[in-house]
C-alpha cells in the first residue's frame, strides 16, 4: 500500500471529482507536461504512520472551473472563496486517502489545509507527484512523506 | 441550481431537509457574490447565517435518529463529522461578529461550507441510503 501511494492518490482525487463534479474522464499525465505560472497551491499536513505533507498545485482555471460546477455561478478571478473551496476539496481527497491507508492497517491523521509557496523541497522518503488531466483543467499533487521510525 | 437529483436518499424526511438545506446555502451564496455593497450583504447574510445555525443543527439531529434506527454502523463517525462541522459553524460566526463583519471571513466560509456540503451529501451521506437498501430498510423512515 505504502509503495502504491500514487495509485491511492490518484483514485481519492478520481473519486472526488466524479462525485463532486461529476466529472470521471481523468488521466495520468507526466509531471513534466504539467505547466503553470499562476496556480493556487495547498498544503495538507500528515501525521501518524507516514509523516510528511502533500502539496496541491491547482491552476487558476481549473480552480476556477471547480468552483463554477460547484456554484453554478460564474467565477473570473481567484478570491478567499475560491481558494477556501479549493482547500475543502484537498481536505477531502486527504480524508478520502486516509480512509484507503486505514483499510490498509496505515494510520495517518491530517492537518487543516493551508495556502503555501512552493519551496525547494527536502528529502523525502517517499516522495512522488501525480499529475492528473481532467476535462476541466490540470491538477498536480506532490506527495513528500517519510514512514513513521 | 445547486441540488442535484442524484443526491436523493430516498428517505423522504431527509431528502425534504437536504433540499432547504441547498435551497437556503444557495440563497446565502447569492448574496455573498451580488455586487452590492458589503453593508448591504452583510445585512441579508445576518438572517441567513442565524437560519442556518439553528436548521443545520436541527437537521443533523434528525439524520442522525434515522441512522440510530437502521442501526447504521457509520453513525458515531458520522456524527463526529456532523459536530465538527457546527463547532466550525459556530466558531466562524463568532470570529465574524468580532471581526465586526469582515468580508473576508465570510466569504471563506462560503466557499468551505459549499464544497463540504456538496461532499457530504454526494458522499457522506449516500453511504447511509446503500447500507439501508443492502438491508432491505430503506424507505423505513418514519
Ligand atoms: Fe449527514
Amino acid at each position: 500500500m505504502i509503495n502504491n501511494l500514487y495509485n491511492v492518490f490518484f483514485d481519492a482525487t478520481h473519486n472526488v471529482f466524479q462525485l463532486m463534479l461529476n466529472i470521471s474522464d481523468i488521466s495520468a499525465q507526466p509531471e513534466e507536461e504539467f505547466k503553470c505560472d499562476d496556480e493556487v497551491d495547498i498544503s495538507v499536513g500528515i501525521q501518524g504512520d507516514l509523516s510528511g505533507e502533500v502539496i496541491y498545485r491547482f491552476p487558476v482555471p481549473t480552480s476556477l472551473n471547480i468552483v463554477n460546477i460547484m456554484s453554478g455561478m460564474q467565477f473570473d478571478s481567484v478570491d478567499a472563496f475560491v481558494t477556501s473551496a479549493v482547500s475543502e476539496m484537498a481536505n477531502i481527497i486527504s480524508g478520502n486517502v486516509l480512509t484507503a491507508l486505514s483499510d490498509n492497517d496505515v494510520k495517518c491523521d491530517i492537518l487543516p489545509p493551508v495556502l503555501c509557496k512552493l519551496d525547494d523541497d527536502k528529502d523525502y522518503e517517499l516522495k512522488t507527484s501525480c499529475c492528473i488531466n481532467t476535462a476541466i483543467g490540470e491538477i498536480c499533487l506532490l506527495i513528500r512523506l517519510n514512514r513513521a521510525s | 441550481m445547486l441540488w442535484k437529483d442524484q443526491y436523493e436518499l430516498g428517505v423522504p424526511l431527509i431528502d425534504a431537509q437536504h433540499k432547504e438545506l441547498f435551497r437556503r446555502v444557495e440563497a446565502f451564496l447569492q448574496v455573498l457574490r451580488s455586487g452590492v455593497s458589503w453593508d448591504d450583504k452583510a445585512l441579508q447574510l445576518n438572517d441567513t447565517l442565524e437560519f442556518m445555525k439553528g436548521y443545520v443543527v436541527e437537521h443533523f439531529r434528525d439524520e442522525e435518529e434515522y441512522q440510530e434506527s437502521i442501526g447504521y454502523p457509520g453513525y458515531e463517525a458520522h456524527k463526529q463529522i456532523h459536530n465538527n462541522m457546527v463547532d466550525y459553524v459556530l466558531e466562524v460566526s463568532k470570529q465574524y461578529e468580532e471581526s465586526n463583519k469582515n468580508e473576508d471571513l465570510m466569504q471563506q466560509f462560503g466557499g468551505r461550507l459549499l464544497a463540504w456540503l456538496i461532499n457530504h451529501v454526494a458522499a457522506e451521506d449516500q453511504r447511509i441510503a446503500n447500507y439501508a437498501r443492502e438491508k432491505g430498510v430503506s424507505g423505513n423512515d418514519k
